[in-house]
């Protein structure tokens, strides 16, 4: 089982790279569904950057904790790529911003809940942690480590016993391996051989900790051996081969072969979070790391294979910046919640005398 | 009318419900081939098969949250723990998952479950199995918390429990599961959320729920009643979140003196956010100030003497509502 880390390349240009074809078992996408993916993994870059600036400029627009997504876009777009809406479910940490989006929601929609507002996914209850979209299968964000581990068993238990033929992907960060929550959750898991991904995001660090800290084994897949799941380590920067290895975990999934556990190697441009001044990592690491960006690589690719020019994808950029200018200028706009919406969704049902 | 145990009338209330739903199962530990713990789900493997009804390891994360997933995604679960000590294991689960998702994700989701389980003290558990939950369950917005008092409660608060779309915590007693009581064959349904007014009285309310009710409380009240005169009213709060504030205020109105009694901690106890509720509303109508007997500032000792000591009396109630009236 092969650890893939990222390697050193220097690209000639912005959109392309000198790279090595890993993705030769990957599925025949269309072209235009290769253009699609790199588009969303763009799209996703350009929200995470607007959010920064959002939330670091004067009049912060965005409170409390935001967790951003660049860098890691290759696999929640590998992901979303394979996901069957009318089936499949989704759950998330709390770094969950790029998943919303690749799974289809608007950027307004996930702006404004930033922003707090009326019109954000979860009407301002919920907050970058917890974006949900369940009429796409989002269940959501989840703001404490590996909380959502068990949770993903369940949904993946009721796929199973109505018989739906769906598969829920459950992420994680490489610090919720530590969780007793994930120790739990796979185990029962694999005894209920329920339709379940787990894929964890190995960015190398949890919060301030390599995972040389924090994990006895840093190679992170074999926690799946004790629970007797299919694991595999990937190049979790490259679109291809992650829909390549979640397509057979998928499929086993359905066919009723029980869950796998997937750890998808890549590396986060930003900090944990925003207070976080990266202290725990050279400027020529991340420097390096930059040069095996999954758009880059991506981009690259689809020039190669002469899907897109240099022209088109800049062309593609600069239409998504300006969306992004849109849905900001919009969720800025949107109203804030009435006062008297915090007493509302908490319960389901009315009792009598409840204030 | 049939006379049941109460661990029968948890288990007839359950069958019924899983015969009208094929989307409620139950999970636990030795729910299934061991025929549960306190053997309430004696049965039920037989009757239903292995996917409906389901033994989990000794994971409480993990099977609670398995439960909550599923409630998720349309199921309706019963999760049984076989304490309700052992859920402080799990607690990120219930107060997070289970309470705030549907807050979260503003209103996308309902999960309708019920956690069931014993609770508080029992016979020499010692002070890790004796844990005493509804105060931290109650404090939590997006849970529903009840404690039935009697076989009849038992199975009318559980089919209603069933079919509610919220997160229902559903607290029994170990000392309990063998009371016997009458229980209709035919269906019937209790609202979670409303008080039972079990005697109704013009001098003192006196409210209570769950295990001391049936231990202690009913005994005193008799006492009060026939040897002292005083005409008692007797609350089951039996919702303790919902409370029914509406039920408890008339009658702390109607009385004037009110006495909370349970078998908490009293320092942030259940009785004392209870208290805290009807204190203010009926200041004005008090003769006296509103009193809560609650169990000894200790963990729960393992000696059966030194365990007993620690608990309300019928000795201590019959004396401090005496006090009430200034006898």
């Amino acid at each position: 089982m092969a650890v893939v880390n990222p390697v050193e390349r220097r690209p000639p240009s912005k959109w392309s790279a000198q790279v090595t074809s890993q993705a030769a078992s990957a599925p025949a996408f269309e072209p235009q569904r290769q253009i699609d993916m790199l588009r969303v993994m763009l799209l996703i870059r350009r929200f995470e950057e607007r959010t920064f600036q959002e939330y670091t400029k004067p009049g912060q627009k965005i409170g409390g904790f935001c967790h951003l997504y660049s860098g890691q876009e290759a696999i929640a777009v590998g992901a979303a790529a394979i996901f069957q809406k009318s089936r499949d479910k989704l759950i998330n940490g709390y770094r969950c911003h790029g998943h919303s989006l690749a799974l289809g929601m608007p950027p307004r929609t996930a702006m404004a809940e930033l922003f707090g507002k009326a019109t954000g996914c979860s009407h301002g209850k919920g907050g970058s942690m917890h974006l949900f979209d369940v009429k796409d299968g989002n269940y959501g964000g989840h703001g404490i480590v590996g909380a959502q581990i068990p949770l993903a068993v369940g949904m993946a238990f009721a796929q199973k016993y109505q018989k739906t033929g769906g598969v829920t992907f459950c992420f994680m960060g490489d610090g919720a391996v530590n969780q007793g929550s994930f120790a739990e959750a796979l185990n029962l898991a694999s005894l209920q051989k329920v339709p379940a991904v787990f894929i964890v995001e190995n960015n190398g660090v949890a919060m301030g900790t390599q995972v040389e800290r924090h994990s006895a084994d840093p190679e992170l897949a074999k926690r799946a051996c004790g629970f007797v799941m299919p694991h595999r380590a990937i190049d979790g920067n490259d679109v291809e081969v992650v829909i390549a290895e979640l397509s057979r975990a998928a499929d086993r999934a359905r066919a009723g072969d029980g869950p796998s556990f997937i750890v998808c190697n890549t590396f986060r441009f930003r900090g944990h979070s925003m207070s976080d001044a990266m202290k725990y990592r050279t400027k020529e690491q991340v420097e390096r790391a930059k040069l095996h960006d999954p758009i880059t690589i991506y981009s690259a690719r689809l020039i190669d294979r002469g899907v897109m020019t240099a022209e088109q994808i800049e062309a593609m950029n600069q239409e998504i910046h300006d969306q992004i200018d849109q849905a900001t200028a919009q969720a800025d706009a949107d109203p804030h919640p009435d006062l008297n919406d915090r007493f509302t969704d908490i319960y389901s049902e009315t009792y009598p005398y409840f204030p | 009318m049939p006379v049941i145990e109460f661990r029968e009338a948890l288990r007839t209330a359950m069958i019924e419900e899983m015969e009208r739903d094929d989307r409620v199962f139950l999970i636990g530990e030795e729910v299934a081939q061991y025929d549960g713990a306190y053997k309430v789900s004696r049965g039920m493997l037989q009757k239903f098969g292995p996917q409906r009804v389901v033994d989990a390891p000794i994971s409480e994360t993990a099977f609670a949250g398995l439960g909550i997933g599923a409630a998720t995604c349309g199921l309706r679960p019963i999760v049984e723990f076989m304490s309700w000590s052992f859920t402080l294991v799990c607690l990120d689960q219930l107060m997070n998952n289970a309470a705030n998702i549907r807050y979260m994700s503003g209103g996308q989701i309902k999960i309708p479950i019920v956690f069931r389980g014993v609770n508080g003290i029992a016979h020499q558990l010692g002070a890790t199995h004796s844990h005493r939950v509804q105060a931290m369950y109650s404090r939590v917005p997006g849970l529903v918390v009840v404690a039935p008092s009697s076989p009849y409660e038992a199975k009318g608060l559980l089919k209603s429990a069933i079919r509610c779309d919220d997160p229902v915590i559903f607290l029994e007693s170990e000392k309990i599961l063998a009371d016997k009581g009458e229980v209709p064959d035919e269906e019937y349904l209790l609202p979670l959320g409303v008080a039972n007014v079990e005697r109704t009285g013009s001098d003192v309310t006196i409210l209570s729920y769950g295990r001391p009710l049936t231990r202690v409380v009913r005994q005193a009240s008799e006492v009060l009643v026939n040897d002292h005169g005083i005409d008692v009213e007797l609350i089951d709060i039996r919702s303790l979140r919902p409370l029914d504030l509406a039920t408890i205020l008339a009658s702390v109105r109607k009385t004037h003196r009110c006495v909370i009694i349970d078998e908490d901690w009293g320092y942030c106890g259940m009785g004392a956010g209870i208290l805290h509720q009807i204190h203010k509303p009926t200041f004005d109508d008090l003769d006296a100030p509103i009193e809560y007997i609650h169990c000894d500032d200790i963990p729960v000792p393992f000696s059966h003497d030194l365990e007993l000591a620690m608990l309300p009396s019928l000795d201590g109630i019959v004396t401090t509502v005496n006090e009430m009236f200034g006898r």
